[in-house]
């Protein structure tokens, strides 16, 4: 009964968040973002075409009439159809958020698992050569652009400079098979640049873990490396590893990977949120912005729960 | 603990070899066709075909009257849906088409029985009046604009569609008239647009703005996929069975020999089962995937592979390494890119006061002898571009090749002395706004031209370059006359000079295409003389004299027509071309 009441609590201070999200966010598209109007009426349109595109996209109407129409749109989640292609904006997201969670779901999982692993290492052999070892590829890894990384791996693993083993772009679920062909080279490049920002995070988590007292008694009691660090140091380092990963959930869900998917052609979320930006997709954004505010709420929820269920005190108030 | 490891290595090594050996499987017994672009078509009903992207769809897709001649240059029209060339009366108003019989509709759910119907004359009464429903929007409204009769009266009166349009008409199920307001010689180019595509009433009842994604037309190819990453179309199977005469095409051995055509003379095309079109906007990864194999042609060169790819450039060759696995095809581009002065403007244009007038003038065709067109071409366009006085492109059958370069040859000199006669100081000048859309190239573009304007003594701080984030923001600036100094590009739509002069026609001012708000008697008295004479000398004539009256003005720094480098693998045969709103080719091209 308590928990349900502090979930009540917790959606109902939601709401604000939720309205001052999409609030700034409907502010920045109206008075910032493109006008699509003269894009629409060709080559020479008189100004009455030009009144009439603005009356069709509803730039004419006040702003708060336009706000009160996205609120409604927001709790319907019915967005209309998009300005570009005229396709429904949920069947848009429809088709998009899956591919952007099958494609960075992987490189994410990948990037967290092996960052906590090499940081665990590098805890461990604190001041040794293998801690330094890691945090130098750690550091070549968080100074490496994103861009380049995606270049060269292109260059190296599907071009015919290199070993020309996967595509260069495109998508296809249909199958296993096919998934995996067209997964792996944009999986390694994300993990590739996350795991330099993961490791160093987690090894000064860790790091703190290691130099208390509780694991300096398990190794005068002569526990072993392996225990420790799983046991000890792990499992009382999962507050941060848990705010991590939720916080990281709503742009793998909404926003993808925009690089990712604009050099390798696919099909998600995160290109079709940059398209609607520069074309001043409305419809779109406004979708985009409502589904990112509303999962961040449900993640900060989720993410109190399992404080709870990791660390029994923590209080749900 | 090293067994586990080496467990842990040898999985993931198996895991990327299953993952490169499991390339989806590919049917040896499809013929597929694949290319790239490097822009993505956001919509292909024919009301939005406004870009080369979504033009090269909807004329894949949907039946145009007329298309293009596939290997002709200059380019001609022939019929495609239409039966033959028109009926024209001696007044030049009343067109008569006719239409060839038995052309159907591809099969869809919109239709009752999900048959495709027959292509009649109605649809394409219909699908002209829906640029002119102003419950639509359409990119294509302004080429018929106050041009047909009574058809801006029946948009005015609530586009009915059961109302008739007198100049509009189906005369029966095989025949349209369409009556002209006034002679329109560039009425037969708007015909092979995809703006004239023609669509079922039915597809629009049942998809309405879904036709933006979805294509239910009666071209040689079905849309089986659309996404903004990919196009896939297959053969229309019940496409008329027209074999490819490739006399009657232009084909000529000397110039389309090493094409490997020739196979195909007398064949029904299409010659593929399928179309893939890949777009792929950064430059970079278009061309891995081109290299790769992957694509096996690309829209164009990338700036950057130029001297990695091209042995010279003057005549553009490629290295041998390069040749022996690709075909070239080069030329100017149809189109123009160009600097405008904004005439309305007290501050540079055209004013009451003769002696500012002057003095403005003096302005303008100091800027243009200030610009340096040879190292702007070496700089941003490879030294490709073909930079030529005026605005009449080389493409066109109008270019005068003899018209003096001296507008567009760099004079900092002159441009001094300009500046200095008409009483201009450092201090007098206007601060001018140079309007850009934001990016690198932009940006250095701009830096470049106003380094240009500090070398004659116009300093920088007089030229506040305004930028802004996207190109509809930037369009919006044009047409609502914002900016002093604009850069302008323009592709053609048709192939006509008319098209580009139309450009500077008084009453096309803001919000009008005439950008540079250029309003001179004359010209539009010329402008209107020639726009309803038909190809002539007489008509060439007047086009050069218009011509020379924007370069005496000073009206903008004009211009230079980009070079079109095409690559394509050695084992495609045809010759790709996208321009003029084009995409007719698509039809025409095999694969080994």
């Amino acid at each position: 009964m308590a928990g349900l009441g502090y979930l009540i609590r917790r959606l109902a201070t939601g709401i604000p968040l939720i309205l001052g999200v999409t609030f700034i966010s409907f502010l920045l598209m109206v008075y910032f973002g493109p006008d699509l109007s003269f894009e629409l009426v060709g080559k020479n349109p008189t100004a009455e075409q030009i009144a009439a595109a603005r009356a069709q996209l509803g730039y004419d109407q006040p702003f708060w009439v336009r706000y009160a129409a996205y609120l409604h749109e927001m709790v319907t989640f019915d967005f209309g159809r998009s300005v570009s292609t005229g396709q429904p904006v949920r069947g848009l997201l429809a088709d998009a958020v899956p591919v952007s969670l099958a494609l960075t779901l992987p490189g994410f999982v990948l990037g967290n698992l092996l960052g906590i692993a090499l940081a665990l290492l590098a805890a461990w052999h604190r001041g040794r050569w293998l801690d330094r070892s890691i945090m130098a590829f750690s550091v070549i890894g968080m100074s490496i652009s994103f861009l380049i990384i995606i270049i060269v791996f292109q260059l190296l693993f599907s071009s015919r400079y290199g070993l020309n083993f996967f595509p260069v772009r495109g998508w296809d679920m249909s199958s296993p098979g096919a998934y995996l062909y067209y997964v792996t080279v944009p999986t390694l490049a994300i993990v590739f640049v996350s795991l330099g920002y993961n490791t160093r995070f987690y090894r000064a988590v860790f790091v703190e873990e290691v130099g208390r007292d509780h694991v300096r008694t398990a190794r005068a009691f002569g526990a072993g490396a392996g225990i420790i660090l799983w046991k000890y140091v792990l499992k009382n380092s999962l507050i941060p590893i848990i705010t991590r990963v939720m916080f990281s959930i709503p742009s793998i869900v909404i926003a993808g990977s925009l690089l990712i998917e604009s050099y390798f052609g696919i099909p998600g979320a995160g290109k079709l949120t940059f398209d609607a930006v520069t074309t001043g997709d409305q419809p779109v954004l406004k979708a985009v912005v409502s589904l990112t505010a509303l999962m961040f709420v449900v993640v900060l929820i989720i993410n109190d729960l399992l404080y709870r269920a990791v660390d029994p005190r923590v209080a749900l108030t | 603990m090293k067994l586990r490891l080496f467990l842990a290595l040898s999985a993931s090594f198996l895991l990327a070899m299953a993952a490169a050996c499991s390339r989806p499987g590919v049917d040896s017994e499809v013929k597929r066709y694949r290319h790239s672009d490097d822009g993505v078509p956001t919509n292909i009903d024919p009301l939005q075909a406004a870009t080369v992207y979504s033009n090269q769809i909807v004329v894949s897709v949907y039946d145009t009257l007329y298309r293009y001649k596939y290997l002709a240059r200059p380019y001609v029209l022939v019929p495609n849906l239409a039966a033959g060339m028109p009926e024209i009366s001696d007044d030049g108003l009343t067109y008569t088409i006719t239409l060839k019989p038995g052309v159907r509709f591809i099969d869809d759910e919109a239709f009752p029985d999900g048959k495709g119907r027959e292509v009649t004359a109605h649809d394409v009464v219909y699908s002209l009046k829906r640029h002119f429903d102003p419950a639509r929007v359409s990119q294509g409204r302004w080429l018929w604009d106050r041009k047909i009769e009574g058809l801006n009266q029946w948009m005015d009166a609530g586009a009915d569609y059961d109302a008739a349009v007198p100049g509009l008409l189906a005369v029966d199920d095989h025949t349209v008239r369409v009556r002209l307001v006034k002679p329109f010689p560039q009425f037969m180019n708007t015909l092979a647009q995809g703006f004239a595509a023609i669509v079922p009433h039915e597809a629009v009842t049942a998809y309405g703005e879904g036709l933006g994604t979805r294509a239910v037309g009666s071209g040689p190819w079905k849309l089986e996929r659309y996404t903004r990453e990919q196009v896939r179309l297959v053969r229309n199977p019940d496409f008329r069975k027209e074999p490819l005469d490739l006399a009657y095409e232009g084909y000529d051995a000397a110039l389309h020999g090493h094409l490997g055509i020739a196979h195909l003379d007398g064949k029904p095309s299409p010659f593929v089962d399928e179309l893939w079109i890949d777009f792929i906007q950064e430059s970079a990864a278009r061309w891995a995937s081109f290299t790769s194999g992957r694509e096996i042609q690309m829209s164009g060169l990338p700036v950057e592979q130029t001297d990695i790819v091209l042995a010279s450039k003057d005549p553009v060759a490629l290295k041998p390494e390069y040749a022996q696995r690709y075909h070239l095809d080069t030329g100017p581009e149809a189109g123009l890119v160009f600097t405008v002065f904004n005439m309305a403007d007290p501050d540079i244009g055209n004013v009451p006061d003769p002696q500012r007038n002057a003095m403005n003038r003096a302005l303008r065709c100091a800027m243009r002898d200030a610009f340096d067109w040879q190292q702007r071409n070496d700089r941003f366009y490879s030294g490709l571009g073909e930079v030529f006085p005026g605005v009449i492109p080389p493409l066109l059958a109008e270019f005068d090749a003899t018209l003096s370069r001296d507008s567009v040859t760099h004079n900092p000199e002159r441009a001094r002395a300009r500046l200095a006669e008409a009483g201009w100081t450092a201090e007098n000048l206007p601060t001018l706004d140079y309007g850009l859309v934001a990016s690198v190239l932009g940006r250095e573009m701009a830096e470049e031209f106003r380094g240009y304007m500090a070398a004659v003594g116009i300093p920088p701080e007089k030229i506040n370059i305004k930028s802004y984030a996207t190109f509809g923001d930037y369009n919006r600036a044009l047409r609502t006359s914002e900016l002093p100094i604009m850069g302008y590009g323009w592709g053609l739509d048709y192939p006509d000079a008319e098209n580009v002069l139309q450009l500077f026609y008084g009453p096309n001012a803001a919000p009008g295409s005439n950008a540079a708000n250029y309003r001179n008697p004359a010209y539009d008295a010329l402008y209107e003389q020639s726009s309803v004479m038909l190809p002539s000398a007489a008509r060439s004539e007047i086009y050069r004299q218009m011509n020379q009256m924007l370069i005496d003005d000073c009206v903008g720094i004009l211009s230079l027509s980009r070079r079109r480098i095409a690559l394509w693998h050695r084992d495609v045969l045809g010759l790709p071309d996208r321009q003029i709103l084009g995409g007719f080719w698509l039809r025409f091209v095999d694969v080994k």
